[in-house]
């Protein structure tokens, strides 16, 4: 659904975005995932065609980035919370919604379903000046998805989110995802990362590190499990990459397990390996 | 088409649910017009008036008379010719026209005999204040006729020889008063000339006469022939309908900067982004912005105008040149909106930049300080602010009753004006951050 082939960005000096060679499938979830200033919002930037390349080429459902037939394919939601805070909920939908050339009687009906959508019905005339952080995002969300776009981006969108709205935002991604939504989603939160997406590309200074499942980044670079027993005699510490064999070894070698742990590495591992640095360095 | 529309009622929406903005847009510019509308209308004061003189009698007394005026620090004379004079005047260049007709010099030379030395005057008719001004500074050279004769005796002694010798000659007197002059005059000036009359006896009696008729005529110091610069048309006749179009130039500045800012604020918001990623284009963006902002300078000039005509009682006779000074006006300050916002780049540039210009024009074109008022170099930078050609342009097209082609300066240079910096702004603003 959106293919990137050797796409760079520089500004001025600074390379964006180096050489990224991508391809999102429909229907599924891909996470971009990075540290700040990594190149996510550049990214996203281009697909919805805000900025131009400065090589290689990408195309949405086989249109040009900046063309109206891609830009009415996509839904993005910015990182910042993009609505007029003077308006209510109601009119910013009404208002985005009508740059995509809908009808009344459809806008009408798709500003019902969205609002009911993010929960925000009982709200939806109030100025959105009024609403919690958590309630904004949502209605972030339900601009977004207003003219029924086929791809959405979105780039971290839950940024400044308390968990309950970040649960109701992810059970919201997820309904949008069994739609056959393709979504590409930044975050630099791995575990939102490893809730919601289907594949992860890890990317940094502009350059995509690697791509794969969840389960494959962290069997390939996550590096070895931790298995942990507290035994009669103490406490059994190891790193294994042969988990089975190592437990299987302790009790043999151990009578009187009182407790066993087996910690699987995370995405921040993956990072780490893959980087030399945390996430959120 | 209704894609542009919501883009105007959305802008429109935002810039009138900020009370601060609605307040600027038109609770100020109403207070503002109502304030000096008031002093205006009621009276007031002004120093240096800038007045066109115009000499139909050309004698040494009319030349010395007028060089007196341009002696005088309360006034600024320009001498041209009567046409010119009244012209400039009707255009508001000047604040009144004075016209020494003919026969000027002989009642003004002559003291006790003859009618009084007449000018004409010309002011509009909302310009009380300065009229009265005026009428005070005249008056008080024409009181400094009978000072000068009764100050000087030899001069004195002259002016009777020559006021005796002109009852003499005078057929159209009545005899009983030729008689009674005849044998009083020659009196005087034999007490006079015997007795050296004292300057303070003459001065009173010069004092003691100000108006009437026949003997007592001549007594009048000067006799002001006021006339209505307006007298030909229909406009309006109060101070409002000059402090109006100033005020509307505050409800201008409300509604640029509100946009302007609100421009720049689409992008530190990230609606901008939503508007880019949507399916239409940058010009329809900036058209959106454009069209709006135009709606909302014409809405409230148009406002402020229906409070002028129904509140404030300024006539607004020529619908349709107010429609094209409307019209004008607001595409010129959408062109200087998309500039502003164009050069100022941030909210924080805007809200310096912007301001600091629009108060310059405001300083400069007559929006604080009326024009006429102006020190003449101050005049002259006026041309350069677009506050003035769109004050002249609601003048024109009200109480300075210009014809259409009069009205197509002022107005033209707003059209040029704000097509010029649209295409400006419009080629320099960013949209994408």
């Amino acid at each position: 659904m959106i293919r990137l082939d050797a796409v760079s960005k520089r500004f001025g000096d600074l390379l964006a975005v180096n050489a990224l060679t991508l391809n999102i499938r429909e229907g599924e979830i891909f996470g971009l995932l990075g540290p700040n200033g990594a190149g996510k919002s550049t990214i996203i930037s281009m697909i919805s065609g805000q900025q131009q390349l400065t090589s290689g080429t990408l195309q949405v459902g086989g249109f040009q980035p900046d063309s109206k037939a891609s830009k009415r394919l996509i839904g993005v939601a910015p990182q910042a919370i993009a609505v007029y805070e003077d308006l209510s909920a109601i009119d910013n939908l009404e208002f985005f919604g009508s740059l995509y050339s809908m009808r009344r009687a459809e806008l009408k009906q798709r500003c019902t379903e969205m609002l009911e959508f993010v929960g925000l019905t009982d709200r939806a005339r109030e100025r959105v000046e009024k609403y919690s952080g958590g309630m904004k995002r949502r209605l972030n969300l339900a601009i977004t998805l207003i003219h029924d776009p086929q791809v959405l981006l979105l780039d971290e969108p839950t940024v400044g989110v308390d968990p309950q709205s970040r649960n109701s935002l992810f059970d919201n991604i997820l309904a949008l995802k069994k739609r056959g939504k393709t979504i590409l989603y930044t975050t630099h939160h791995m575990e939102e990362a490893e809730r919601l997406c289907d594949r992860v590309g890890i990317l940094d200074q502009g350059s995509l590190l690697a791509l794969d499942t969840v389960e494959n980044l962290i069997d390939e670079h996550g590096g070895a499990s931790h298995l942990s027993a507290t035994t009669a005699t103490g406490v059994v510490d190891r790193d294994t990459h042969q988990p089975v064999v190592d437990l299987q070894e302790i009790l043999s070698k151990h009578t009187g397990i009182r407790d066993l742990k087996l910690q699987r590495p995370e995405l921040e591992k993956v990072f780490l390996n893959l980087t030399g640095r945390q996430l959120r360095d | 088409m209704g894609l542009l529309s919501a883009m105007v009622k959305k802008d429109l929406k935002v810039l009138f649910r900020d009370k601060v903005t609605v307040f600027f847009t038109f609770g100020f510019p109403l207070l503002f017009a109502a304030f000096f509308g008031a002093i205006f209308s009621s009276g007031g004061g002004n120093s240096g008036m800038s007045v066109a003189v115009t000499d139909l009698d050309l004698t040494t007394e009319s030349a010395a008379f007028i060089q007196r005026m341009d002696d005088s620090s309360s006034l600024q004379v320009a001498a041209m010719p009567e046409n010119e004079a009244r012209e400039a005047t009707r255009k508001g260049k000047k604040v009144a026209y004075i016209i020494l007709p003919k026969g000027f010099g002989p009642a003004y030379a002559s003291l006790f005999s003859g009618g009084s030395p007449s000018l004409i005057v010309g002011v509009d008719p909302s310009r009380k204040a300065e009229a009265a001004m005026l009428e005070g500074v005249l008056m008080k050279m024409g009181v400094e006729r009978f000072q000068n004769a009764f100050s000087d005796t030899d001069s004195l002694l002259s002016m009777l020889d020559d006021t005796i010798l002109s009852v003499e000659s005078n057929d159209q007197m009545p005899a009983e008063w030729r008689s009674l002059l005849g044998e009083y005059l020659p009196q005087i000036k034999d007490l006079t000339a015997a007795e050296n009359q004292s300057q303070k006896d003459a001065e009173e009696s010069g004092n003691d006469v100000s108006t009437g008729t026949g003997i007592a005529d001549a007594m009048t110091p000067l006799k002001l022939d006021f006339e209505d610069v307006m007298i030909s048309r229909e406009g309006p006749k109060n101070g409002y309908a000059v402090t109006i179009p100033q005020a509307m130039y505050w409800a201008i500045l409300g509604v640029v900067m509100g946009f302007s800012v609100a421009l720049v604020q689409e992008k530190t918001m990230g609606t901008m982004t939503r508007l880019v990623a949507a399916p239409i284009s940058r010009m329809q963006i900036l058209g959106g912005k454009a069209l709006g902002c135009f709606f909302a300078l014409f809405l409230v000039m148009t406002v402020l105008f229906i409070f002028a005509r129904f509140v404030f009682e300024v006539p607004i006779d020529y619908p349709l040149k107010v429609l094209l000074a409307l019209l004008s006006v607001s595409i010129g300050f959408v062109g200087i909106m998309m500039f502003i916002a164009a050069v100022g780049k941030t909210q924080r540039g805007i809200s310096s930049l912007g301001w600091g210009i629009m108060m310059i024009f405001a300083m400069f074109g007559g929006a604080m300080i009326p024009l006429f008022a102006m020190p003449d170099w101050m005049k002259s930078l006026s041309d350069f602010s677009p506050a003035k050609w769109a004050i002249l342009s609601f003048e024109g097209a009200t109480w300075r009753n210009f014809s259409y082609p009069e009205l197509l300066l002022p107005c033209g240079i707003m059209l040029v004006l704000g097509v010029a910096c649209f295409l400006a702004g419009s080629r320099l603003i960013k949209l994408e951050n």
